[in-house]
């Protein structure tokens, strides 16, 4: 390679990620209707259809490249153990018993409208899309797990086996191949269509259609329409007739069944960033009155010391003429019986016991302040 | 008592480390404890965080997070603690107390942030945050203010050292002179600053309502933080009085001596205020967030633990000592004061998160986590003792007596 | 009492067939009889919408024939029909309008109520389509019926709401103010009963002996699937089954089962004419072809409680390809 060719190589380099750069930031920037995308996608997850089959798992650690597990795909026995999602594994599907009932559940990120994660990265790592993924960009990131800490559904993970770049890793809703066309690998390999992908507005009319269309089979709740400010990926629950009781449609009873497959109906129907926004917002408070308080708590104690100050000299000098008057009418006194002499003899002796007295009590003073 | 003479560092000897290199039984715990935990730090900085720690997934913030950090910064509130309550409020007796405070401050929070260079995964990156600031994260605020007030304590504290070094640098007097004149301005900074990161601490985890158990969790956990942060401030002063009267009592001077039980009963007054003020609080929180019948749990009775054996019983034993002007009493309630704020801590962070999870996912910190942990609070008490021997904080430097700041 | 009311009611009973077969009956009654209660309770009945309101023109709901023979069969009480212990006749409580007797539930909620509350104590009530809906939760029905819904369109409601033609607009307003005597009323639904007619069901000898289903064959191979068998399998299951009977109202309503949606035919369309192979932008509901044919084998075969396979013995049905891409 001559010099000519390096520089030319080094000079593109430079001109395509400008433009890279600039492409983003564009697009970022049209883009810009944070949190709620009108048009993002979703998935909707039907527990009553899903079979435990781990097709998704395969076809995620396929697609992504991840690390194979120890034990294989086929061996559906695992879904037994209580798994979660980690740094290696962006999504896992468990057994849970619902009133007796073996259900099974796959975990992956929920893709939130308004995601925690983001909300909490302090170096901007997270980044809802307008399709709806949720995609973090490790370049930036410092490491610090708070996304960790805020996310409702312990989805993220953390590589910390990795000694120099552990980052964390979840679910991208296959981002990349969002773009290219193709569905998401785990829904794509789904066989039972217990994952519908289409648009959120489209699942929730579809979630809804198939509550009513089956009375008794599902409870009336889509999980993630509003919880934690609403999700991109939903699941629908099954009702368990336990005993042919009726069974409840009041979505607020919905939280029995969420409960056992290990869905939290408690979060609320704001994104949990919100949570902080008032503590956040008291910053600026904070910083403009707090100088202005401790400011005038200070102003108050100067004016109070030097008001001590000034009464306290005041109390001296007046101390200090009374001895002077009384002096004063004891010389004129001894000036009276004794003569002129004398007295002139008196006031000399008092002027110098006095300056002899002051001197001292100057130094005991510069004493005490120190 | 006051015959006793202080090393004042020379041109000629600036440094006096004999009491840290001697061989007595405390230095060498000292050293095995250094050795052990550089170990540590070298398998931590080679083989990643997983090799020394227990931290999961389920459990990304650990002992590191939970005593490093929360208890770290919140015991180093004596620093503004006592500078407000020196120069702002103007109780002048106390200004023996604010440069050992001010040193403990500016030693914790330095330490902080080493601390968290072990937990972050890619320490290296920290000031990230600056370059693309998340400013809807609680963290974000977290470390912006620790980043200023940490300056702002070198700052506040540097005149130590300046006192220290200037018999061979005169140079540095100018300097010195600038920062005493900027003291109130510090000070009220550091105030600001103070509030903000002592509380954002506390709004670090609500985000987190649905894995913080109710008893703790509350919308006004900022608060919470601050206003504990406030005992936690008197009783450090206390607390590390009593060590430093035990440890470096030859380090010393008069004033100091003359003025340290009227520091200790007076902070002892405050602190019981404050902690009763913090009881009513949480207690009243409880009945507003109508937390009742969690009491009866085994976490209501922990957290009753808490209220009653670690912010009521110090309160009342501040309350009773600085009445009867009992010091030893003072110090013992300091002890139970700072094992509370310790206890809170560890429970918003560690004890009372991630309540629902089974315990088989439980977190218990690693023998290397805890060894990091023991790492970092001997090198601040290694620091604080090499700053009391040879600068001037528990004492006045005979060059710069008398003179008013 | 209860059998007081038994013995009074077999007497009224006795008393009516006497009369049929003497006198003033004579001349209707020729035709062959349903045969004899148990309870001695009438072997069928015309249930007429019984209304408080004047109805001089006698229009209503036409009215329903209830075949009391083989309904107190399959029940083992008369408690499950009539809740309040008390063999009358629903109408008595239950009127279109609802009265006070029967708490105001009007008659078209008394038959046809699905979400039926729970008595504290006591007898829940249940109506005619609840009691019919439970039976479908028997394995030989809710194979099927798991995986589809029966349409409730008017053959639907034809199954029960019929009645002979030669029934006179002057019975029926006889009936709607409740003045129809028992034994006319007992002949006109016998009447009924005895010439509704019956659909036969198509043979599965009509379908194919085994279909392949190999269109999407990948890593799988394509799966021979035993159509006659299963289809056998599931009519020999409700042959004797009289509701079955009734509401298969159509040759091809079994056939209906799996071959949804398009209207019932001997020669029903391909599964993959609506299920296409990858997700169908404009009908994101619809399942794809893979997953129809999963959700409708695996719905049905939960559905019977056929154990085995289980779902992810994906080998039983298909033999994996011999070289898959792995």
């Amino acid at each position: 390679m001559n010099r000519r060719k390096f520089l030319t190589i080094l000079g593109s380099a430079g001109v395509a990620s400008t433009l890279g750069t600039a492409a983003t930031a564009t697009k970022a920037e049209a883009g810009h209707v944070f949190p709620y995308y009108d048009e993002s996608y979703g998935v909707l997850h039907d527990t009553t259809r899903c079979i435990g089959c781990r097709r998704c798992e395969e076809a995620c650690q396929k697609v992504n490249d991840l690390p194979k597990p120890d034990k294989s795909f086929d061996d559906l026995s695992v879904t037994a153990t209580r798994r979660r999602t980690s740094a290696d594994a962006w999504t896992v599907v468990n057994k849970y018993e619902v009133d007796g009932k073996p259900f099974f559940r796959k975990l992956q990120c929920f893709h939130c409208n308004d995601p925690a994660c983001a909300s909490a990265c302090f170096a901007k790592c997270f980044r809802k899309l307008p399709n709806g993924a949720v995609v973090y960009e490790g370049s930036q990131c410092v490491g610090c797990r708070y996304c960790m800490i805020a996310c409702p559904f312990y989805v993220p993970g953390f590589e910390y086996d990795e000694a120099l770049d552990p980052l964390v890793q979840k679910c991208t809703f296959c981002e990349p191949r969002l773009q290219e066309g193709k569905l998401p690998g785990c829904v794509e390999a789904c066989p039972m269509d217990a994952l519908t992908f289409g648009r959120r507005s489209d699942l929730i009319r579809i979630a809804r259609a198939r509550i009513s269309e089956n009375p008794g089979k599902y409870v009336n709740y889509i999980y993630g329409e509003h919880d934690a400010g609403g999700t991109a990926w939903m699941v629908l629950a099954p009702a368990v007739d336990g005993k042919g009781a009726k069974v409840e449609q009041n979505p607020i009873d919905a939280g029995h069944t969420m409960k056992q497959l290990g869905l939290n109906t408690h979060l609320g129907t704001q994104p949990m960033g919100e949570l902080t926004y008032g503590a956040l917002g008291a910053v600026p408070m904070i910083v403009a009155f707090w100088p202005v308080l401790f400011g005038g708590a200070y102003a108050i104690t100067k004016r109070r010391e030097a008001m001590a100050k000034q009464a306290q000299d005041a109390a001296v000098n007046e101390a200090r003429q009374d001895v002077a008057v009384a002096v004063d009418a004891a010389v004129r006194k001894l000036e009276e019986t004794e003569g002129p002499g004398a007295a002139d003899r008196a006031r000399r002796a008092m002027t110098e016991a006095l300056k002899a007295r002051e001197a001292e009590t100057a130094h005991a003073r510069h004493g005490e302040e120190n | 008592m006051s015959q006793h003479t202080i090393v004042i560092p020379t041109k000629d000897k600036l440094f006096n480390l004999e009491p840290l290199l001697t061989r007595t039984p405390g230095n060498i715990l000292t050293w095995i404890i250094l050795a052990v935990g550089l170990v540590v730090t070298v398998i931590r900085f080679t083989m990643g965080i997983g090799s020394v720690a227990n931290l999961d997934d389920n459990w990304p913030w650990g002992l590191w997070i939970g005593f490093d950090l929360l208890c770290g910064v919140c015991l180093a509130a004596g620093g503004y603690f006592t500078t407000v309550a020196c120069y702002v409020m103007g109780m002048k007796h106390f200004h023996s107390a604010v440069r050992p405070a001010v040193t403990t401050a500016f030693l914790g929070y330095a330490f902080v942030v080493v601390a968290l260079l072990y937990d972050l995964g890619h320490p290296w990156r920290l000031p990230y945050m600056f370059f693309f600031p998340g400013t809807t994260s609680v963290l974000f605020e977290v470390g912006l203010c620790v980043a200023t007030y940490v300056t702002v304590l070198f700052i506040e504290f540097s005149v130590a050292p300046m006192e220290w070094l200037s018999c061979k640098f005169p140079w540095l007097l100018k300097y010195r002179k600038l920062v005493i004149r900027a003291t109130i301005l510090l000070t009220i900074f550091g105030v600001t600053l103070s509030t903000l990161h002592q509380s954002s601490l506390g709004s670090l985890y609500l985000i987190a309502p649905e894995k913080l158990h109710p008893l703790w969790y509350s919308p006004f956990m900022p608060m919470f933080f601050f206003v504990s942060s406030m005992a936690a401030g008197a009783s450090m002063v206390i607390f590390e009085g009593m060590f430093a009267h035990k440890g470096v009592h030859d380090y010393m001077d008069e004033t100091h001596l003359r003025e340290a039980d009227c520091v200790v009963l007076s902070f002892a007054k405050a602190g019981s205020f404050i902690l009763f003020a913090y009881f009513m609080l949480k207690f009243i929180d409880m009945l507003v967030q109508a937390n009742i019948p969690y009491l009866f749990s085994g976490y209501g009775a922990w957290w009753l633990l808490e209220m009653f054996g670690f912010v009521l019983l110090p309160a009342l034993l501040y309350a009773k000592g600085s009445r009867d002007g009992n010091v030893k009493l003072c110090r013992i309630a300091s002890v139970n004061a700072v094992a509370g704020i310790v206890l809170n801590r560890f429970n918003v962070s560690m004890i009372a998160f991630n309540y629902q999870l089974p315990p088989s996912d439980g977190y218990f910190p690693s023998i290397g986590e805890i060894c990091i942990s023991v790492f970092v609070v001997t090198l601040i008490v290694t620091a604080y003792r090499f700053i009391v021997y040879n600068m001037p904080v528990l004492y006045e430097h005979p060059d710069f007596k008398g003179e008013e700041h | 009492m209860r059998n007081g009311t038994k013995l009074l009611l077999l007497a009224a009973m006795a008393l009516a067939c006497t009369a049929c077969l003497t006198a003033w009956g004579a001349g209707v009654a020729g035709a062959a009889s349903l045969g004899l209660t148990d309870s001695g309770a009438p072997a069928a009945q015309v249930m007429f919408p019984v209304g408080v309101k004047p109805n001089p023109l006698g229009v209503g709901m036409k009215p329903v024939v209830f075949n009391h023979l083989i309904h107190e069969k399959k029940v083992e009480d008369c408690v499950v029909c009539h809740h309040t212990g008390d063999p009358v006749s629903c109408t008595s409580c239950h009127t279109v309008e609802g009265a006070a007797a029967g708490k105001f539930i009007t008659l078209e909620q008394a038959m046809h109520a699905t979400d039926i509350a729970k008595r504290e104590k006591g007898i829940t009530p249940q109506s005619c389509v609840s009691c019919h809906e439970k039976q479908l939760a028997r394995r030989e029905c809710a194979g099927c019926h798991s995986i589809v819904k029966a349409e409730r369109g008017n053959d639907w409601c034809a199954v029960c709401h019929v009645v002979t033609p030669k029934m006179t607009q002057g019975q029926m307003r006889k009936g709607i103010e409740g003045k129809m005597a028992a034994a006319e009323n007992l002949h006109l639904a016998e009447e009924t009963a005895l010439n509704k007619p019956q659909a036969v069901a198509v043979s599965p000898q009509a379908g194919p002996l085994k279909v392949l289903i190999g269109g999407l064959a990948d890593k799988y191979q394509p799966n021979l699937f035993t159509h006659r068998r299963h289809v056998a399998s599931l009519m020999e299951a409700i042959k004797d089954d009289k509701l079955a009977q009734a509401f298969h109202s159509s040759p091809e309503t079994v056939c209906a089962a799996c071959h949804h949606r398009s209207p019932m035919s001997t020669t029903p369309p391909r599964c993959g004419s609506c299920h296409t192979k990858d997700i169908d932008p404009a009908n994101p509901q619809r399942p794809t072809l893979k997953a129809a044919y999963h959700l409708q084998c695996m719905g049905c075969h939960e559905g019977m409680k056929v154990e085995r396979p289980r779902k992810t013995d994906c080998a039983t049905c298909h033999k994996p390809a011999r070289q898959s891409a792995d």
